[in-house]
């Protein structure tokens, strides 16, 4: 799964919906395997639009779960369209397509910070499936 | 006409492509303008509910449906064997150069609420006495299958969940394209999600297929 997945995905137990704390979920640094996926191609057009969408703060609380303490504390502020970015703009772009959406994680797990539910990914695949009696 | 995806699946483990799901292909087609000038300026997210084979997820891969390179993809399936399968048919009709990523999830409850852009679901929609359990294992195939069609009472059960929370699924801008089969009912639901609960509903497409007649609404605001 991809980096960038992890700003979406939130627990799946109904009851921590009214909590701040079951997004993000709480990567396991030391269980999470880390991959490279060079498939998609850089496209900063792309990668404009996703860092005006993304939740900068889940961003950094998952980098840093994973050990990446590197990003600037605030969102980057980019030009409004790709053929008015600088060359320093492109490099931090560059990076952060390198973090965003080549960086998957194979195998790993994450937990709620409300209830401490744990989910596995598997196969680069997570599994948010509640076992029944929490369904 | 849009090409559709080549599908090589092993249909023992997930739902084989059928009537509905070129249904909802033609639905999407159609909508194409419409999606692409609701999306086109801004990042999208795309949730397809029950992917299966993936054969939908993928045709909207393909075709940069809602918008070209302005678009990540979520598909999210009960059945484990449908997020391989889905990965494998974006993969055999060379999409792996999209934003695509498969969870194993009970409908969206593991997405974060109102930021799903553009909603796709064929559910398991034949009335039936339950909705069937899900599997302990993953090797259950049989009864992971199962949950493909069987949709309890009215074979609305499944498609009701997700109706209801529609307000806090899908982003305010948001579109959610549902597949109803006649025994569902549907003008009854969409009247209901009308004037109940202030939905915009429009029918997209609807077919005869064998003695089923299937239609595809849109939901929005
Ligand atoms: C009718 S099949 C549609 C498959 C595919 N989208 C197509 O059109 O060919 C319904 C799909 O919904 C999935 N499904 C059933 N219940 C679900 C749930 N509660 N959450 C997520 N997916 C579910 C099934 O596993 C199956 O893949
Ligand atoms: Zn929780
Ligand atoms: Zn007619």
């Amino acid at each position: 799964m991809k980096f960038l997945t992890t700003n979406f995905l939130k627990c799946s137990v109904k009851a921590c919906d009214t909590s701040n704390d079951n997004f993000p979920l709480q990567y396991d640094g030391s269980k999470c395997q880390l991959v490279q996926d060079e498939s998609i191609e850089f496209n900063p057009e792309f990668l404009l639009n996703i860092i005006e969408r993304v939740d900068w703060n889940a961003v950094l609380s998952v980098a840093s779960d994973l050990g990446n303490t590197a990003l600037p504390p605030s969102k980057p502020v980019f030009p409004a369209t790709a053929d008015q970015l600088s060359e320093e703009d492109m490099t931090i772009l560059r990076d952060l397509h390198t973090l965003l959406i080549q960086t998957s994680i194979s195998e790993g797990e994450m937990k709620c910070r409300n209830c401490g539910h744990v989910y596995y990914i598997k196969n680069s695949i997570p599994n948010l499936l509640l076992p029944p009696h929490l369904a | 006409m849009l090409a559709t995806p080549y599908i090589k699946c092993d249909y023992d483990k997930v739902y084989e492509p059928a009537e509905d799901s070129f249904l909802l292909l033609d639905s999407l087609e159609k909508e194409q303008q419409f999606l692409n000038e609701r999306f086109h300026s801004h990042l999208s997210v795309v949730c397809e509910l029950g992917p299966g084979s993936g054969i939908i997820t993928t045709f909207m891969l393909q075709h940069g449906i809602p918008s070209k390179n302005k678009s990540i993809y979520f598909a999210l399936d009960i059945n484990p064997w449908a997020l391989e399968a889905t990965h494998a048919t974006a993969k055999l009709n060379a999409c792996q150069d999209k934003f695509l990523d498969t969870v194993q999830s009970d409908l969206t409850s593991s997405l974060r609420n109102k930021e799903i852009d553009v909603l796709v679901f064929n559910p398991p929609y034949v009335p039936a006495d339950n909705v069937p359990m899900v599997p302990s294992f993953k090797d259950d195939i049989d009864e992971w299958v199962d949950l493909a069609l069987l949709g309890g009472a009215d074979g609305m059960v499944v498609t009701n969940k997700v109706l209801k929370n529609l307000d806090i699924i899908l982003s305010p801008n948001g579109v959610a394209y549902i597949l109803f089969c006649a025994r569902n009912k549907p003008e009854e639901v969409v009247k209901g999600m009308k004037e109940k609960h202030g939905w915009k509903a429009e029918l997209v497409e609807h077919r005869k297929a064998g003695w089923e007649v299937l239609s595809v609404y849109k939901f929005y605001r």
